[in-house]
């Protein structure tokens, strides 16, 4: 069981409120790219052991999608921020850091 | 290997059971196979098993960072049916469902293949001409199976409510050779054959690298040291992704947590599985009587092994609905197992972009039932380069589009 | 013209360890729009009688009020019959901008729980902290009840209205029925 804040409205809840959206920060090919592209921005998932980065929506809640980092190992929730992001904040990943020294060399 | 049999146990009984052998060696790695493969769950040893046996390879090692079986063979709900859609998915799991039919003799394992009959109920109008169109594509590949009305559905399982409070039973898509089977039996009787024509089963051995040169495999590197291979089949469900990282290329897949659990031992009370999709659970009696449920995944990646306390509430509520008796269990014990779904929700079975480098994995909520058909396609996939059973589940659909689309078909892929 | 009339015809259900009604029909305005612009607050105060409330708050007072919904919506209580008249002098004051104003009275169901075991008969239906202190009048909280979306505020230490769409009005009426089924109390709070 997560427990997740959205970050729109503040909420602190457990999952059920939540709905998952999958890996974050994809970036999208459409009409016009190559195969590889599609292929990749389609089906192809980073799928880590370790520490991971989703989208999540509040969906029982305010409706708003947010980004969570988190570990799939442990279910640790780093943390949340705005879905208007094409990365995760810097403030974010050192406190990432703080708990997963290296983790960045690992992917 | 001495062979399983009425006087074996007979002459056992005589001398208090002091003869017993061990059913496979405890192997050391060796510095060299012709293969390895990675997991020691149902379709790596499978695999092992039918590359010995069809192909008369048998300098293999299979390598397992745990025990045997100990991931998702072993904590499966072990339903076994081969009604799919889609053509290439009928093939394969007809062909493993043919061949637990006779798995115990050819094993000389007992493995409790029970075909007691599995039902898919149909709960809503779609649900029943999805079934309706299964039944008639399955005529065409011949397999057995028939689309029933709910007077059959409630005589075959009396415990039913036929007009639960949120969908009414409908009918139901019924394969009356479907069933189940014991699924540490099939993970150590493939294993005891395996060991029994010379092939190394590895336990505790974890795979940390895949090893290259010029693109081709060279061997693997492990937690006991290194092992050189001339060709290696990655086996190893949830954690597919992780080797794949490895061996350095990406796959369409995704780990997330599935449920199951048992409630307390009760009298037999229902003889055939059920799976409800539409409310979204499924159960069958063990022979020791406890009532084996499952359900749905959690919607997010996890290597966990638990799964979320909601998604047992859901499962169990379902159940309530459906079977009322239900109501009154008490549970005995939970857990989870880490999946592998792919993009189609149909399984992959194909060459990588690392020569003699393959890959056997994405069958996700469902593979038991596959084990012996996916373990008969992917050894010749592994001996000859190429099987008409995997051909249509090759990586490369995904980029050409070819999907097997079973998770609209489906709903559930148990 | 015809009678409005509520979903369930003001059910209630009395007998429990908390009094459960259907109240309504009640006037509600979706009112979506960026809320830091001047012209929306205004919209919303003259619309619903009240300030414009800080994030996941609710201003009411009787059965008018303003209550944030979510970072770009706002929802407006008022009587089921002065909508009509709220729904135009909304229109007006945000002809300028881009914003939407939309009746919703028709779609939603409106309940009342309360006495001493209010809290007690929410905390079993969502996942929402109900310790007094944690959750108090003026605070407005969207979630779920059990397997449906519904939205709540205190109206007084005692009271709550929830709100949910109108097409599960049954099914919430019947889960707030069975989680203040008597002898169920849990002491918790
Ligand atoms: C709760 C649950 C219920 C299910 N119910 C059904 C059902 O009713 N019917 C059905 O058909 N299917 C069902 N399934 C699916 C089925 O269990 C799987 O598809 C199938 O068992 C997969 O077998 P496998 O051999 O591919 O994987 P596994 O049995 O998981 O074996 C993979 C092995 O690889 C090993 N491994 C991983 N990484 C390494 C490494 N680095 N080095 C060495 N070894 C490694 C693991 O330890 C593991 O033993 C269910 C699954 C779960 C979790
Ligand atoms: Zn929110």
């Amino acid at each position: 069981m997560l427990v997740l804040t959205c970050h729109a409205c503040g909420v602190t809840a457990e999952e059920t409120e939540f709905h998952a959206g999958g890996e974050a920060h994809l970036k999208r090919f459409g009409p016009g790219s190559s195969d590889e592209d599609f292929e990749e921005y389609l089906f192809m998932r980073a799928n880590p052991k370790g520490v991971h980065f989703e989208r999540w929506r509040h969906a029982n809640g305010c409706g708003k999608w947010f980004h969570v980092a988190r570990d799939t190992m442990t279910l640790e929730v780093f943390g949340s921020y705005s879905a208007q992001a094409f990365a995760p904040p810097e403030e974010l990943l050192s406190r990432i850091e703080d708990r997963r020294p290296g983790w960045r060399g690992q992917d | 290997m001495k062979k399983y049999s009425v006087f074996a146990v007979a002459r056992e009984a005589m001398r208090h059971h002091t003869g017993w052998n061990r059913a496979w060696r405890d192997a050391q790695p060796k510095k060299r196979y012709d293969v390895i493969i990675v997991g020691a769950g149902g379709h790596g040893l499978a695999t092992a098993y039918y590359l010995g046996k069809n192909f008369g390879i048998t300098n293999v090692a299979i390598i397992e960072k745990g025990w045997l079986g100990g991931g998702n063979t072993g904590r499966n709900t072990t339903i076994i049916r081969s009604n799919y859609l889609q053509d290439p998915s009928a093939a394969i799991y007809e062909k493993a469902r043919s061949l637990y039919e006779t798995m115990s003799q050819d094993l000389n394992y007992n493995v409790m293949f029970s075909p007691r009959g599995v039902i898919m109920l149909a709960q809503t109008e779609h649900e029943v001409r999805g079934y309706k169109r299964t039944a008639h594509a399955n005529a065409l590949q011949g397999v057995t199976t028939e689309f029933i009305g709910p007077e059959r559905v409630k005589q075959l399982v009396p415990i039913i409510n036929l007009d639960g409070p949120r969908y009414p039973v409908l009918g139901g898509l019924w394969q009356a050779r479907g069933g189940t089977a014991r699924h540490d039996a099939v993970a150590w009787g493939y294993a005891r054959a395996c060991s029994d024509m010379g092939m190394d089963v590895i336990q505790k051995c974890e795979v940390t690298g895949v090893r290259s040169e010029g693109g081709k495999v060279t061997g693997v590197s492990t937690n006991r040291g290194d092992i050189d291979c001339d060709k290696l089949g990655i086996v190893v469900a949830g954690h597919s992704g992780h080797l794949a990282d490895m061996a350095g290329f990406r796959l369409p897949i995704e780990s997330v947590a599935l449920q199951a659990l048992v409630s307390e031992p009760i009298k037999p009370c229902m003889d055939v599985v059920v799976m409800a999709n539409t409310v979204h659970g499924y159960m069958s009696q063990s022979d020791k009587g406890e009532m084996v449920i499952g359900g749905g995944t959690d919607g997010y990646n996890n290597y966990t092994q638990r799964g979320s306390f909601h998604h047992i509430e859901e499962t169990v509520r379902a159940l309530v609905e459906t079977f009322p008796m239900v109501s009154r269990l008490k549970m005995l014990r939970q857990w989870g197992g880490i999946v592998d779904v792919t993009g189609d929700r149909s399984p992959i079975l194909s060459k990588t972009p690392v020569e003699n480098v393959f890959i056997n994995c994405g069958w996700g909520t469902g593979g038991f039932k596959a084990i012996p058909g996916s373990g008969w396609g992917f050894a010749e996939l592994m001996a000859k380069g190429q099987s008409p059973l995997t051909d249509a589940f090759g990586l490369n659909r995904f980029q050409e589009g070819r999907f097997i689309d079973e998770s609209v078909a489906a709903g559930v892929a148990h | 013209m015809s009678e409005p009339v509520s979903a369930l015809k003001n059910i209630s259900d009395l007998n429990g360890i908390a009094a459960i009604r259907e109240i309504g029909p009640l006037g509600m305005i979706t009112l979506r729009g960026d809320l830091s612009d001047r012209a929306v607050q205004d919209a919303a105060k003259t619309a619903g009688g009240a300030n414009a409330p800080d994030q996941r708050k609710i201003n009411a007072e009787g059965d008018g009020g303003v209550a944030w919904m979510s970072p770009d919506e706002l929802l407006i209580l008022c009587r089921y019959d002065e909508v009509p008249l709220r729904m135009t002098n909304l229109q007006a004051g945000l002809s300028k901008g881009h914003a939407l104003a939309a009746n919703v009275s028709d779609a939603r169901a409106v309940f009342e729980v309360s006495g001493p075991r209010a809290r007690e008969v929410l905390a079993k239906l969502a996942p929402v902290d109900l310790t007094p202190g944690q959750f108090e009048p003026g605070m407005m909280r969207r979630t779920r009840l059990a397997q449906v979306p519904a939205a709540f505020w205190m109206t007084d230490a005692e009271t709550f209205r929830i709100v949910c769409f109108r097409s599960v009005a049954q099914y919430v009426f019947d889960l707030l029925k069975i989680a203040a089924q008597p002898g169920s109390e849990v002491d918790f709070f």
